[in-house]
């Protein structure tokens, strides 16, 4: 079923980023809106923003470094592999492991929660 | 959702290649300005280069032996990496990015901050020693040990130090302690307690506790997660992870040392004696408290000297916070506290600038009222290590 906009999505507010030229691939921002602190990757080309305080001692997720991880299931046959290279935030804290694209935590139950990042008119603008 | 009226602030960053240091202070400044703050368990480098000018003979050449060693990428001065973590190597996938040893000059920017009252210096290399099967040489290390730290961080400003002991040498533990206790810095006696065989309360043990009570210096058992060691409770063919070790490693060993050390009588015959635990966490003393009590009633007469029952003893024990447990509520911390009763000997400690180190948020996170925060945060600690107040 395509993805119906939600009524409260008309009034929800872009924030400027940065221009495009000013964040380029492989880089990172630190947005705070209010109290909220948001993590924005460029990660080839392609825009993710999460939540960016991890839940456990509050360690700027912003900061962690992008690495891959080992899996172990089903679908691997239970064999343990290595996985997401690339796409995996470590929380430079304590080093709990988030999925950038999705903001799940491996190997927890929660995830964090993710923005919608647009590109208009060479600015690239976090929605939230 | 974002209102228009929210301040935005956006900031370019960089990946920490260490894990994030003294930013969670930073980030509580104002809050923490009112309190009295002890950290209890703090590190510095401590390899064993720097312990070099201060061995001499044969244990000086064993030494400079080492020193040429380079152990897998990691110096190859550390005892902690050669003997810790060779089991598991690598196992992490170096996450989280592994955290530096602090220097002396790190150090004294944290305290520059003047956040934290007074750092309290536990060796880090040298926790290992507990279960160096050579009593002369763990003995040689500590006294290096010893000297050095005296030597580099005495007459600094909130920085104070606890004395390490190669519990496998009593009697030159106890000089090593005569020797010390005198210093205005030095405010403890740390001992390794990780693979001491027998368990620490065992009579070969007690010139360490005879000298310790003559000089009035509290004792504390610092833990490791290492257990290339096959000693009780813990073997290392019990571990095949080291997330294994480091759960259960630092409790265990403690809750051994604990009921060893009162079942020994040892708080019966040095009164004035206190002890602590270091980096063991805080669930499990309710556990041991209660557990030993419940046994004690069957099995009172195998331990004539007591004169109360155990738990009475432990809730005399201070207890360092880290590595503090999240709990599921904010109001669970206090729930805790008061089953163990430790409202006025829970003493808050980061382990920094270790990887495990605990961030001041994962504190401040519980509720609790103004009081007790005060006493965690410092004043507990204030009365155990006999430091004076400083606001
Ligand atoms: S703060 Fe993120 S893992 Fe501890």
């Amino acid at each position: 079923m395509p993805q119906q906009p939600s009524p409260s999505s008309r009034s929800k507010r872009k924030i400027t980023v940065a221009a495009v030229e000013d964040f380029p691939p492989g880089t990172r921002m630190e947005v705070q809106v209010g109290r909220a602190v948001i993590a924005v990757f460029n990660i080839d080309g392609e825009y993710y923003a999460l939540y960016g305080r991890c839940p456990h001692q509050s360690a700027p997720l912003s900061r962690g470094r992008l690495q891959g991880t080992v899996i172990c299931n089903a679908e691997t046959g239970w064999e343990t592999e290595w996985a997401y290279d690339g796409e995996v935030l470590v929380c430079p804290g304590h080093g709990m492991e988030y999925h950038l694209k999705s903001g799940k935590a491996f190997g927890y139950t929660f995830k964090l929660r993710t923005y919608e990042v647009v590109v208009e008119e060479g600015q690239v603008k976090l929605v939230m | 959702m974002a209102t228009d009226a929210q301040s935005v602030k956006v900031q370019k960053v960089e990946p920490s290649f260490n894990p994030v240091q003294d930013e969670d202070l930073d980030q509580y400044s104002d809050e923490l300005a009112e309190y009295t703050i002890v950290d209890v368990d703090v590190h510095v480098d401590d390899t064993l280069m720097f312990m070099l000018d201060y061995m001499e003979g044969h244990f000086r050449k064993r030494l400079e032996t080492i020193l040429q060693v380079d152990f897998k990428g990691e110096p190859g001065n550390s005892l902690r990496n050669m003997i810790a973590h060779i089991a598991w190597l690598g196992s992490s996938y170096d996450k989280p990015p592994r955290a530096k040893l602090a220097s002396k000059q790190e150090l004294l920017k944290r305290m520059e901050k003047g956040i934290i009252d007074y750092s309290i210096l536990f060796p880090s290399e040298l926790l290992p020693i507990g279960y160096l099967p050579e009593p002369k040489w763990a003995a040689a290390l500590a006294t290096a040990y010893n000297e050095y730290m005296v030597d580099a961080y005495q007459n600094l400003a909130g920085i104070k130090i606890a004395i390490v002991v190669a519990p496998q040498y009593p009697e030159r533990a106890a000089e090593e302690i005569d020797h010390h206790a005198g210093h205005p810095d030095i405010v403890s006696v740390c001992i390794p307690d990780v693979g001491v065989n027998p368990p620490i309360g065992d009579q070969k043990y007690w010139p360490i506790f005879e000298a310790a009570a003559r000089h009035s210096l509290p004792i504390c058992f610092h833990g490791i997660e290492a257990l290339i060691h096959d000693n009780y409770p813990l073997r290392v063919a019990h571990f095949p992870t080291l997330m294994q070790v480091n759960s259960m490693g630092f409790p265990f060993t403690s809750m051994l040392q604990i009921m060893s050390v009162v079942c020994a009588g040892i708080p019966v015959r040095f009164p004035n004696l206190k002890f602590a635990v270091l980096e063991a966490g805080l669930t499990w003393m309710p556990f041991i408290m209660y557990r030993l009590d419940a046994a004690y009633l069957r099995y009172r007469t195998e331990l004539p000297a007591l004169e109360k029952k155990p738990s009475d003893y432990i809730r005399a024990w201070h207890i360092g916070s880290h590595e503090l447990e999240a709990l599921p509520g904010r109001g669970d911390l206090v729930k805790l506290i008061e089953l163990y009763q430790g409202q006025n000997t829970t003493m808050w400690a980061s382990d920094w600038p270790h990887l495990e180190r605990d961030l001041i948020a994962g504190f401040m996170r519980y509720d609790m009222d103004e009081n007790l925060r005060r006493k965690i945060l410092g004043e507990n600690a204030l009365r155990f290590f006999g430091l004076p107040p400083q606001k």
